[in-house]
């Protein structure tokens, strides 16, 4: 046998060989440990490594210094309250329609975070496992139970797809407005109070938008319907807010031509629709103001901050987006495994527990559904934030009791009112102009998509008749 | 004992089982889904979709300007570079390339947005000059895939041929315009296939640089998006058939300058 045929057979055994190793990977065998596959959001979690300058001191005493990642102590924490390892195998997305495709690609994942239109969709295809009725009862592990919002209880309660709540599918993980953040110094208060600032000549080239077709369609839809909604006759209505959120939810063709115009008017008059360059752009002063989610928001105030920049963030006064963040359960995923079902609710529980929510929200800088039932970290949290001392002037009592469900208010400097509390916990007004989103059927989302497609491609007819 | 271990053919297996799935396989389903409706039945909707709306075919013009523009500007910055890369009289020459090529080394999003601030301090509002900022930029990123292959076609030309033309007679522009352009194009096909197809695709560019017009890449990604897999796919597929076009057209070429090449050494 010559050494060429050795060199041969060698090289197709290590051929068969990794293909059996791709292969068996794929496969692997399940064994004592609860392996539970979560995706999320990209950063949108507590990763841990925190240093000695950021830990929380709460008024009572409590200091949050966590080590970990939330992760790692979940896993541990299921160990000492169920008996049983569980193993979490975390992956993360970066739109929703990202994970929508990887899930229909065959991805599977028992827990999952998408945001509010998308829960809806998935319920409406029926993807989606309800939690338990353990899971809602009043014991002692359910922290999301007893402490989520009554408020954001009632929004999920409330959203129904083909006569189920939200709430039967999704528990609530982080929401909040969109808005705009602008530099005072080039923005007043009143011109970043309507949506029309992407309109206004003033500044041209100067703002950005998400490149989001369904944020862009929300301003697009509010400055549309601005004349209605902001009519006196309209917002004295006894449904006005039912009524809001059919008119910015329309999706018929006069409705959605009408947008397409004013979107392209946007196009041309804004200095750029953005996916993340927008909070950079803010703090070195390429634009003076932006489309924004709160919890960006937050965030891109706390930077600027640092360089000395002082920015503030407002939910414009037509109307705002309500958006939200939910866990939901995949059928797919859990596929009857009763244990797996445990551990993903003792997941959502977990992460639930206040000291936990306010780790997350200092972490990402979004605000979580959880109020907190009988504890009161969330507002010491609150008043370690953005509390200032009783002598101190221009203090002001700002008030977040429909969030709390309970009388609160929390004594803050006359800035935070504009700025990041005011963009984490929105006063009660927003909340009354407040629409959610509803998910677009296949039918309104050609449509919608199609008036996208039109506002961003390039227009021969109009640079024709320019030329 | 052989020189070789493995014959030329095993040797290939590897590439052609990556090939296999990661090219033939993919360019099926592209056309399965680019030839079906959303049922999986198969439709010719897509694609009459794409050339019944005036902006789809808008944004298919503006790239393709948007490419035509970069791949001109590219070639005019890069000849003469490679020209006197390959047939300049000075030392050091492996370090000249080496630098021209030294960009290709950093990654392109970070070069361009190193680019994105010098143009801010230079224009201002970037946003008041989308167009010209793009090429720019697609130039900066795509230049160095048209000097190499330039320089390879250059070098390989044959100095004597230069010297006969200059014997008989030919002023330096019949020089070039006789000799050296003629026996470089198969340099500058190269060349502009590996810069014009990319830069009709490439949106991250218009992304950075603010440009909010959709080019062929980015409307391919926003059907992807919305999970329209078909019109998506379509849109791909023809991006396709005009790569092959692109091809077959500068094979022509080249074939046609082999003839010509004769005919120069006659």
């Amino acid at each position: 046998m010559g050494r060429g045929k050795v060199y041969r057979k060698i090289y197709g055994i290590l051929l068969i060989g990794i293909f059996l190793t791709l292969l068996s990977s794929c496969g692997k065998e399940e064994t004592d440990t609860i392996v539970l596959r979560i995706s999320n959001w990209e950063e949108y979690i507590d990763e841990g490594d925190w240093e000695e300058e950021d830990a929380i001191s709460l008024s009572d005493g409590t200091i949050i210094l966590p080590q970990n990642s939330l992760i790692e102590d979940f896993q541990d924490w299921f160990y000492q309250v169920y008996g049983k390892e569980v193993k979490v195998e975390y992956s993360t997305f970066g739109t929703n329609e990202e994970l929508y495709n990887q899930i229909t690609l065959g991805d599977t994942y028992d827990l999952v975070c998408p945001s509010e239109y998308m829960i809806m969709k998935m319920m409406a295809e029926d993807l989606l496992l309800p939690f338990s009725e353990e899971f809602y009862k009043d014991s002692e592990y359910q922290y999301y139970r007893s402490g989520v919002s009554p408020y954001i209880k009632q929004v999920y309660d409330k959203l129904e797809i083909n006569g189920e709540p939200l709430s039967k599918y999704a528990a609530g993980y982080m929401w909040g407005t969109l808005g705009i953040v602008y530099n005072p110094e080039e923005v007043t208060k009143e011109e970043a109070a309507h949506w029309d600032i992407l309109l206004m000549d003033k500044f041209q080239k100067k703002i950005t938008i998400k490149d989001s077709i369904r944020d862009a369609f929300f301003a697009g839809s509010s400055i549309y319907q601005k004349e209605q909604i902001t009519n006196p006759n309209f917002l004295i209505q006894a449904d006005y807010k039912e009524r809001l959120g059919e008119l910015l939810n329309r999706t018929d063709q006069e409705a959605v031509d009408e947008i397409e115009e004013i979107l392209s008017r946007v196009k041309d008059h804004v200095y750029s629709f953005e996916t993340d360059s927008g909070k950079a752009d803010m703090v070195t002063g390429k634009v003076v103001a932006n489309q924004q989610w709160s919890g960006d928001a937050v965030y891109t105030l706390d930077q600027a901050e640092e360089d000395g920049i002082l920015l503030c963030y407002s939910a414009p006064e037509e109307a705002t987006n309500l958006w939200f963040d939910g866990w939901c359960m995949l059928k797919s995923g859990i596929n009857g495994d009763f244990e797996k079902q445990i551990a993903a609710e003792a997941f959502v529980n977990f992460i639930s527990r206040p000291d936990n929510a306010i780790r997350n929200m200092e972490y990402i800088g979004y605000t979580s559904v959880i109020s907190g039932g009988e504890s009161d970290w969330i507002s010491q949290y609150i008043e370690w934030n953005y509390g200032v001392e009783e002598e101190e002037e221009n203090q002001v009592e700002y008030e977040i009791s429909y969030f709390f469900g309970r009388e609160y208010f929390v004594m803050t400097s006359q800035d935070q009112t504009q700025r990041q509390l005011y963009a984490q916990y929105p006063p009660i007004e927003v909340m009354d102009r407040c629409v959610v989103m509803k998910y677009f059927n296949p039918e309104e989302n050609r449509r919608i998509n199609r008036m996208w497609t039109n506002v961003r491609c390039f227009d021969l007819a109009e640079w024709w008749r320019k030329y | 004992m052989k020189k070789n271990v493995f014959s030329r053919r095993q040797l290939a297996v590897p590439y052609a089982i990556f090939l296999f799935l990661f090219v033939i396989i993919p360019l099926f389903v592209l056309i399965y889904f680019g030839f079906t409706d959303e049922n999986g039945r198969i439709s010719f909707a897509n694609f009459l979709h794409f050339f019944g709306s005036g902006k789809t075919i808008g944004t298919l013009l503006y790239s393709i300007v948007i490419a035509l523009c970069t791949t001109i500007f590219c070639l005019i910055l890069a000849y003469p570079v490679a020209f006197f890369l390959a047939k300049g009289n000075f030392g050091r020459k492996q370090v000249w390339i080496m630098l021209f090529v030294l960009p290709m080394w950093i990654n392109f999003t970070l070069r361009i947005t190193a680019l994105k601030e010098i143009l801010t301090v230079l224009e201002g509002n970037l946003a008041y000059h989308p167009f010209f900022n793009t090429v720019l930029c697609m130039v900066y990123d795509f230049l160095p895939f048209m000097i190499l292959p330039l320089y390879q076609a250059l070098c390989k030309l044959d100095n004597s041929l230069i010297e006969a033309a200059l014997d008989l007679g030919a002023s330096e522009f019949q020089v070039f315009y006789k000799v050296v352009f003629p026996l470089s194009i198969p340099g500058i096909i190269s060349g502009v296939t590996m810069v014009f197809l990319p830069s009709m695709t490439n949106y991250v560019v218009l992304d950075m640089v603010y440009n909010s017009t959709y080019i062929m890449g980015s409307l391919i990604g926003s059907y992807f998006s919305s999970y329209d897999w078909n019109n998506g796919s379509v849109i791909s597929v023809i991006l396709l058939l005009m790569i092959c076009a692109v091809t077959l057209l500068s094979e022509r070429f080249t074939k046609q300058e082999q003839i010509e090449k004769k005919s120069v050494l006659k």
